[in-house]
């Protein structure tokens, strides 16, 4: 067991342009911790998830994920460290022509040997696998069906069902849920935060929903501007506090 | 549980052994002859005087004559298509029927007219250009005459068709409203239709341009002027030195017609939208003067004599020549073999395009690396090279290689082909979206599988329209490679119009005629079924 899920200091990001994404951000984080990025559009949530997920290189700072540095990592190692680490992305990165077995499957495809990866191409290798995490978001019915055949929401829940397949150590959450109508919305996040509780992993999202963070997740991080704005107890956010991080625009409407 | 695709897969991947093996054993695969100590000797003296490529003034000078040649006869060739296609685009395509707007009269004669012309249409692309130009060559004797004319009437029918279509793809409202106002079909085509449409219809004509110097740096191997003739004469000399540098100047003559043809083109789509007024502008008009100058001075260049060509005296050869085509030969005996000769000529396709398949494939790969490095480099370049040289003049060094047969043209076919596909597949491999493969990438994924499962299936449609677009260039292709011996219908052609049996001809080509129709069927039907 790591001894922090992640652990950054004085973390920053500029890119090319000048243009700072990311300020000089300091975090950690337990192993088993349930956090929920909240801020404005273009506050660096993004940005942070993916120096996370180790896929983007951070202009300066310490960073060390599952208590390895990615930059130090020779690339098999970078690749075994990046098998740990799943990610929910916004919008499903998934080629509509695969079937939702194999999407599904492609999660474990780093950790699998490079033959049962090119089998599952033709047969796929762990149908029950695939069918049982399809199941835990109500669509064990499409396990065969053509990704550009499902709805928007349908797709992303085989997004989250790759992750859940994937069972890595720390799973990073973009927006998992802002195109799923309000249930599915609730339903998928109790799902992510359930099997990260039973597997005793570390789970970050980022949220637009501030009343969704707040029910799920225990910590709360508030972005703004590329900085942590707080760093607190869901109970211990303010109505004050939540004004000041979204400025003029009612978070209610974000 | 169980995949229920899974049995659709094992019957589809035996119905593929199942065809397979046939084709091979007709297209006589046998990997084995390029091994061969007296094969390897001919290929290997031969490749060795590549170096140095002959560059005697007197060769160069040859070379020069031949490569002007070359382009004049894909100019007045395409001039001469131009002006066939254009009365046969007008009158064939539905865009101007004034009897679809109501129930007017006349309707039957339009329907006529256009049925009868489109079957003109695809008499004439139906049949290879190398054939017209044998058979032209047979009339009118050796020189760019026969292949001016060959190239004018089969791409006259391939524009007519092409404009014919894009003329029905435009927008109708502007031309149904003129004609409805009563204006004449003529001046409602100016007025609505071609405003709208003219620009595909130039960018399409200059890029069979291109096609059209492709087309005529061949036309020498049946005698009708060119690089080609040079070509020939250097293989059957079995002359390194100079195949070495003729093969060259294919590769350049070849890259500059497609770099003249993609700037002429970004040029056209990109002018007159915006910042320039509407009409043919100085540019145009510049523009529109080069190419009647260029045409001018090709005609000329050709020393093309027509008066002579179409005197009394050769008008009865003609005929006479031509009678002779009727009625094609229907001794079963020759359908027979006219008959294995389709079977012949379509495994030949079939085994040419499967390799291209992969060794295209192969070499698509690292030509569509996001890096530069020089790997990239390389198979770009070797790509280029692949596709600079024709068909026909691949199977004649394949038939150093393997000996003359039905294996020299499959790799021929090959060879020409992986060098288009690839390009085609880095092409589609590159407009792939990258968001699945990082994705997978971010996940501990290795570079292939992450490829295969991220990108490939984003690209795969893509690829499989153009593998049966290049197949079905490849049956045609494949009909006349017999021209150098290369098996099937060409072989067959060649033989019986070298001896004057026209009747024996004319049979073989209403089979290429009939080949040439069901593929085109056929490729649409597949297309329809299997790019979704």
């Amino acid at each position: 067991m790591s001894r922090y899920a992640f652990s950054l200091k004085a973390v920053g990001l500029t890119h090319g342009n000048g243009s700072i994404a990311l300020g000089s951000i300091s975090l950690k984080a337990d192993p088993g911790e349930h956090i929920a990025l909240i801020g404005p559009s273009g506050a660096g949530k993004t940005t942070l998830l993916r120096i996370l997920g180790a896929a983007l290189k951070p202009s300066c700072g310490d960073c060390l994920l599952l208590d390895q540095d990615p930059w130090q990592l020779p690339p098999r190692g970078l690749q075994r460290l990046r098998q740990r680490i799943g990610t929910v992305h916004q919008a499903a990165p998934i080629p509509g022509r695969q079937r939702a077995v194999t999407a599904v499957l492609a999660g474990r495809l780093g950790q699998w040997p490079l033959w049962k990866g090119l089998l599952s191409l033709l047969y796929p290798m762990d149908i029950s696998g695939a069918r049982s995490a399809l199941a835990r978001l109500d669509i064990a019915d499409k396990l065969f069906s053509r990704c550009d055949r499902l709805s928007g929401g349908q797709l992303q829940r085989v997004g989250i069902a790759r992750v859940l397949y994937q069972s890595p150590e720390l799973v990073l959450a973009d927006e998992p849920v802002s195109s799923l109508d309000p249930t599915l919305a609730r339903q998928s996040l109790q799902v992510l935060c359930a099997d990260a509780m039973a597997r005793h992993t570390t789970l970050v999202a980022s949220l637009h929903a501030v009343d969704l963070a707040l029910q799920h997740f225990p910590r709360i991080i508030g972005l703004k501007d590329g900085a942590v704005l707080f760093d607190l107890p869901a109970s211990e956010v303010s109505e004050d506090l939540l004004h000041t991080l979204y400025g003029n625009e009612s978070y209610h409407e974000a | 549980m169980r995949d229920p695709a899974s049995t659709g897969r094992i019957s589809g991947l035996l119905l593929a052994c199942l065809i397979a093996w046939p084709l091979l054993q007709q297209a006589q695969v046998h990997p084995a002859v390029l091994l061969e100590p007296g094969n390897l000797k001919v290929i290997g003296h031969f490749l060795q005087a590549f170096l140095p490529p002959e560059h005697g003034r007197e060769f160069l000078d040859l070379l020069f004559t031949a490569t002007l040649e070359t382009l004049a006869i894909a100019t007045v060739g395409m001039a001469l298509a131009f002006i066939l296609a254009v009365p046969m685009a007008f009158l064939s395509s539905r865009a101007l029927s004034t009897a679809d707007i109501g129930p007017g009269p006349g309707g039957y004669r339009e329907a006529f007219l256009r049925l009868t012309i489109r079957g003109l249409h695809t008499l004439l692309r139906g049949i290879p250009e190398l054939v017209w130009a044998l058979v032209f060559v047979r009339i009118f004797g050796l020189g760019p005459a026969a292949g001016v004319l060959a190239l004018g009437l089969t791409y006259g029918g391939m524009l007519a068709k092409v404009y014919g279509e894009i003329l029905e793809s435009t927008e109708r409202a502007p031309v149904r409203a003129l004609l409805m106002a009563g204006s004449k079909p003529l001046v409602a085509c100016l007025y609505g239709l071609l405003p709208l449409c003219g620009r595909e219809l130039t960018s399409y004509t200059v890029y069979r341009w291109e096609c059209a110097v492709r087309a005529s740096v061949v036309m020498g191997f049946v005698g009708a002027g060119g690089l080609g003739q040079l070509m020939d004469q250097a293989m059957k000399m079995l002359n390194g030195g100079e195949a070495a540098t003729i093969l060259l100047t294919f590769l350049l003559l070849v890259l500059a017609a497609d770099g003249l043809s993609s700037a002429l083109r970004a040029w056209i789509n990109s002018s007159g939208k915006i910042e320039s007024p509407a009409g043919f502008g100085l540019q145009g008009g510049l523009f529109m003067m080069a190419l009647l100058a260029a045409i001018s001075f090709s005609f000329r260049g050709l020393e093309l004599n027509f008066t002579d060509l179409f005197s009394a005296d050769a008008g009865h050869q003609f005929m006479d020549f031509w009678l002779a085509f009727l009625p094609p030969d229907s001794n079963p005996e020759w359908l027979a073999r006219v008959g294995q000769g389709t079977v012949k000529t379509l495994a030949i396709s079939a085994v040419g395009t499967a390799f291209a398949v992969i060794f295209g494939g192969l070499l698509a790969l690292p030509a569509a690396s996001s890096r530069r490095n020089p790997l990239r480099a390389t198979t770009r370049f070797l790509l280029n090279a692949l596709r600079s040289v024709p068909e026909l003049v691949w199977a004649t060094i394949a038939a150093l290689a393997a000996g003359l047969g039905p294996f020299a043209g499959a790799i021929a076919l090959g060879l020409h082909t992986s060098g288009v596909l690839g390009r085609l597949f880095a092409e589609a491999l590159e407009n792939a979206p990258t968001g699945p493969k990082l994705a997978l990438q971010a996940a501990g994924t290795g570079r292939l599988l992450a490829f295969l499962y991220g990108t490939l299936p984003e690209a795969l449609p893509q690829c499989i329209a153009y593998i049966l677009y290049r197949w079905e260039m490849n049956i045609r292709m494949a009909a006349v490679l017999g021209f150098v011996g290369a098996g099937g219908l060409g072989q067959l052609l060649y033989v019986e119009l070298s001896l004057f049996h026209q009747a024996q001809a004319s049979t073989v080509i209403i089979a290429m005629l009939l080949l040439s129709i069901a593929v085109d069927q056929a490729s649409a039907w597949l297309r329809q079924r299997l790019v979704k």
